[in-house]
């Protein structure tokens, strides 16, 4: 259950069932972009806590071969189906939720791939026409979570992959 | 194989039939059995539709059974864009037969992608 590492369900969260994630690699052989419009994502409008989810079978590719591959091969999806975020938002205040879009940093674990690594990454929080709206783009290296990838498509794959999440927050339970 | 196509949903045969009452208390009992048993499968599933919204990126939602932990049926883009009498037609509260690729549970059970049967 995605609330239980936030806390019971109740007032004061805001929650997106569609959130946008995406990892983008580009090397002079080949650019690869894995998408998902199915994360789920909660965010404390108390505590300033965010969890975030993504099914890894949800990232669709355009090449079906990559998908399978992403799967079967890298995420071991089946053994490891979701990657997950726990993070606080650093210097967390509710008036963040208020304003303009600000940029901030959350510092969380992030389990990608039954690894688990400590994060502060750079993110953006705050009113969109009228909007809750968070987002942020990361770097991540696949090798630091146990992700093994063929020599034979090394060059293919970048060392770094780039993460882009962007949600649309609701008030939780309206 | 470099470049075999995405698979079409609408030929592609059900392996399950669920009322989706039924698939839900499957993902809530034991949510890894099912996740193994459902999991990039076929599946039709039969319920009340409760929510029908596009998202920002255009791709039709429909959402089953209950809004917050139910299930969520991304429809395929190729088959809305050919369908939208039938997806204007559906009616909150109603019954509908959708049939998509299970994959997997995050709050609510995801269906992606999925077009209406009925």
């Amino acid at each position: 259950m995605l609330g239980a590492s936030l806390g019971a369900i109740g007032q004061g969260k805001f929650i997106s069932k569609n959130a946008y994630i995406s990892f983008y690699s580009s090397t002079p052989l080949e650019d690869i972009l894995g998408e998902s419009n199915e994360a789920v994502t909660i965010l404390n409008a108390e505590t300033g806590e965010i969890a975030f989810q993504a099914l890894m079978t949800t990232f669709h590719f355009k090449r079906a071969l990559m998908e399978e591959h992403f799967n079967e091969n890298y995420m071991e999806s089946t053994k490891f189906p979701k990657a997950k975020f726990n993070g606080k938002i650093e210097g967390y205040n509710s008036s963040m939720l208020n304003g303009p879009v600000s940029d901030i940093k959350v510092t969380g674990i992030l389990s990608v791939h039954g690894v688990e690594k400590t994060l502060t990454i750079p993110a953006k929080l705050g009113l969109e026409d009228g909007k809750l709206v968070g987002s942020s783009k990361f770097k991540v290296t696949p090798e630091n979570y146990g992700i093994k990838i063929p020599s034979l498509v090394r060059d293919k794959i970048g060392k770094e992959m780039e993460v882009t999440v962007k949600a649309y927050y609701a008030p939780f339970g309206q | 194989m470099f470049f075999k196509p995405h698979a079409d949903i609408n030929k592609l045969k059900a392996e399950f039939k669920f009322d989706a009452s039924g698939l839900i208390s499957e993902f809530e009992k034991d949510e890894n059995a099912a996740t193994a048993k459902y999991s990039e499968k076929v599946l039709e599933i039969n319920g009340e539709l409760k929510s029908k919204t596009k998202m920002a990126n255009g791709t039709d939602l429909l959402i089953l059974e209950d809004e917050m932990q139910g299930i969520s049926c991304q429809l395929d883009s190729s088959w809305a864009s050919t369908n939208q009498p039938i997806i204007q037609s559906l009616e909150i509260g109603k019954s509908v037969t959708i049939k998509g690729i299970c994959k997997g549970y995050l709050m609510e059970i995801k269906v992606s992608p999925a077009i209406v049967l009925k």
